[in-house]
């Protein structure tokens, strides 16, 4: 019974605060309907997905591997960012390129985005400049986990 | 004897000693690239620049004398001074393509450089083009851009395998390593020289872009190509935890031992180490079906057997062939159980042939531990195996590993006869399918224990590699084996690791008793 009771207080709390909020906001939005200006904005809803924020630049999205102006991958298979990569998520194996000027190409570059931490380590260790995470995509959720396996063609775009 | 200082540090050494030497005695490590402790100094590189005291100018530790009462600093400012300005000079013309590197991560150039380098290059010129990749040796890429001019190659193929395949050619800004005519470094101990390079000039084909050096865990172990036991480095990938690679052992590196190799291997022990990994078997066999069966069940059986026999007195029934890829300590449990407990009539040996020998290490006996079997007490010479299979009922057979060149023909024919056959194998063989048992074991790299060489040294050796699936090390099966015969229960149980047997044997045969090591 006591405890009953308790669940109701709770639930009248909840509805005090989101009252609260609704009227602060409110009263933020009408001073700005007045050309107002104050320190605080009201809130705003974005409408995702129709509407969606701008991504700043520095922000760490999917990675991506750049590309020689031949168009092979400018990745040297050094694995560095094997090394590097916190959740052991990217594997790469070498392969040898005819050209003695290049010599080490990727034959297989993988990075597995299910255990992927986005910490951008592999950008920051890469002596290449090959691998980037600008690429502004953040929606690559999928149902299966394979799918998540991203190879060479797919990080090359 | 000389009294000398080197940064305050006291030594005493030999008169004639080089500072090098001297102060690497007392623990303190002077940075060079042309010295290697193979050959005399050569004084190319200026590396080793140290300060003498009362002497106007830098000296060069590798190739100055020491002097009685020598005051030598090895860290004073004009020597840091030089020791960047050296390196800024080699580096002028250097690549740094370390990520295309295959010696980065152990090259002296880039260790240097973390340690006493760290200066923004001041060179604006652009860096002189050379050939980036030639083939100098069967096994052997050169990059003339990365060759610090050294000469360590050169010095090597002079003295330690006098065949003189390389030169250095041209002077000054143009000189160069190559090969003369086009004429390729091939001798059997060619493989000597990518490690040997300081830098990644000279590269291992068989390492190349394999994978890269500081994923590799080194743990020492000794080759067991030939009866010259040298000691070497058995460098395996541990493995990504979400990726699976092909195979463990990525190369085989040198491990000194001025008493057995030196500082070399020959290319048959550095390149032949596929066997560590391809066709391994790792499971049971009974009756060609791979059923889950446990070690211990088939211990008991396999003892049940020999138990039967022996209580029937039909020891001599038992038919047992060895290969010298036991170690020391299994071929003296053999030697107790096999002979002294059950007194079989049939022990032989089936080693794979002997091959030609080259003079340096490589022998001509191909397994590893003939002498140690001589000096157990078994007779090494193969037996006439019609009559030796004969009678037999009970046939065990250590073959680990088996390779191409063992001989099994004279075995094929009466091993269906034979009532009952266990094999005791590493790798997977046409031969398995004929035996009732095959029980997987663990090779020399996967265990311990120690080996007897050609020249009579004792080597003890301890696991450079996991054991791969459900292999056991033999001398582990046959303390397990001997202790269900009960025959002789308080003696073996005593025995827990390769080393208590050891001990044991060292007290019973006198051999092994004295040093060889
Ligand atoms: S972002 Fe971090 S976790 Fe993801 S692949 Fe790069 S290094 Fe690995
Ligand atoms: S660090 Fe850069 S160059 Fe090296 S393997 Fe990774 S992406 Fe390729
Ligand atoms: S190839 Fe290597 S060992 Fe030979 S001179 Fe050049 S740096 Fe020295
Ligand atoms: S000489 Fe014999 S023991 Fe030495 S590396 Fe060669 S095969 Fe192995
Ligand atoms: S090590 Fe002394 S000059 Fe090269």
């Amino acid at each position: 019974m006591i405890k009953a009771l308790g669940y109701f207080i709770a639930i009248i709390k909840g509805s005090l605060i989101t009252t609260r909020h609704f009227m602060v906001n409110m009263w933020f939005h009408t001073l700005k309907l007045f050309r107002i200006k104050t320190k605080r904005k009201g809130a705003v809803t974005i409408q995702y997905p129709e509407e969606k924020r701008k991504i700043a630049s520095r922000h760490r999205s999917l990675h991506r591997l750049l590309k020689r102006e031949d168009g092979k991958p400018r990745c040297v298979a050094c694995m560095l960012c094997v090394t590097v990569c916190p959740s052991e998520c990217i594997f790469v194996e070498a392969a040898e390129d005819p050209d003695p000027e290049v010599q080490k190409v990727p034959s297989i570059f993988i990075i597995d985005l299910s255990r992927c931490c986005f910490c951008g380590f592999c950008v920051e260790a890469c002596p290449e400049d090959a691998i980037r995470m600008d690429t502004g995509q953040i929606e690559f959720a999928e149902y299966s986990r394979d799918k998540l396996i991203y190879d060479l063609e797919k990080l090359m775009g | 004897m000389a009294k000398i200082l080197i940064d305050e540090r006291e030594c005493d050494v030999a008169e004639g000693t080089t500072i090098l030497k001297a102060a690497e005695s007392a623990g303190l490590q002077i940075p060079h690239l042309c010295y290697h402790k193979a050959f005399m100094p050569e004084g190319s590189c200026r590396m080793c620049l140290v300060e003498i005291e009362g002497l106007p100018k830098l000296e060069l530790a590798c190739s100055t004398q020491v002097r009685d009462g020598m005051k030598v600093s090895t860290k004073s400012e004009s020597v840091i001074e030089a020791r960047k300005g050296v390196l800024e000079c080699l580096l002028a013309d250097h690549p740094i393509d370390c990520p295309i590197c295959d010696k980065a991560g152990e090259c002296k150039l880039q260790d240097y450089y973390e340690e006493y380098g760290l200066f923004e290059s001041e060179f604006n010129e652009e860096k002189e083009k050379r050939q980036k990749k030639i083939e100098i040796g069967k096994n052997l890429l050169h990059d003339q851009e990365r060759c610090v001019l050294c000469r360590r190659c050169v010095r090597f193929l002079d003295e330690v395998t006098k065949t003189r395949e390389l030169g250095v050619f041209q002077r000054g800004v143009h000189a160069e390593v190559a090969t003369y005519d086009g004429i390729l470094v091939d001798n059997n101990y060619s493989g000597n020289l990518a490690e040997l390079c300081p830098v990644g000039a000279i590269t291992d084909k068989d390492f190349r872009f394999k994978t890269r050096t500081w994923f590799l865990q080194s743990r020492e172990s000794i080759c067991t190509l030939c009866s010259r036991g040298c000691n070497i480095y058995v460098e395996s990938h541990q493995g990504f935890s979400r990726f699976s690679l092909p195979k463990r052992v990525y190369r085989i590196q040198t491990r000194e031992n001025q008493m057995i190799n030196g500082f070399w291997i020959c290319d048959k022990g550095r390149y032949d180490y596929s066997y560590l990994d391809q066709e391994r078997l790792d499971k049971i066999v009974v009756n060609n079906s791979e059923d889950p069966q446990s070690w211990q069940e088939i211990t008991s059986i396999v003892a049940g057997e020999i138990g039967r026999l022996f209580h029937m007195k039909r020891s001599s029934h038992i038919g047992l062939i060895l290969q010298s890829w036991l170690s020391n300590e299994e071929l003296f449990l053999i030697d107790k159980i096999f002979r002294n407990d059950i007194n079989i009539g049939k022990i032989s040996f089936l080693d794979p042939p002997e091959e030609s020998s080259d003079d340096f290490l490589l022998t001509a006996e191909r397994t590893p531990n003939r002498r140690g079997a001589k000096e157990i007490g078994f007779d090494l010479q193969p037996a006439d195996w019609e009559k030796f299979l004969e009678d037999v009922d009970l046939l065990f057979v250590f073959a680990s590993p088996i390779k191409g060149d063992t001989d099994f023909s004279p075995l094929k024919a009466a091993l269906d006869k034979i009532e009952k056959t266990v094999l005791f194998a590493s790798h997977n063989h046409e031969i398995n399918s004929l035996f009732d048992m095959v029980l997987p074991m663990s090779l020399i790299a996967e265990k311990g224990g120690s080996l007897t060489n050609i020249v009579g040294s004792v080597q003890g050796f301890s696991p450079a590699l996991d054991a791969p699936g459900n292999c056991k090390p033999a001398w582990q099966f046959l303390v397990d084996l001997a202790k269900k015969l009960m025959i002789n229960f308080d003696f073996y149980n005593q025995f827990s690791s390769p080393e208590s047997i050891r001990e044991v044997m060292k007290k019973e045969i006198p051999y092994f008793r004295e040093e060889h090591e």
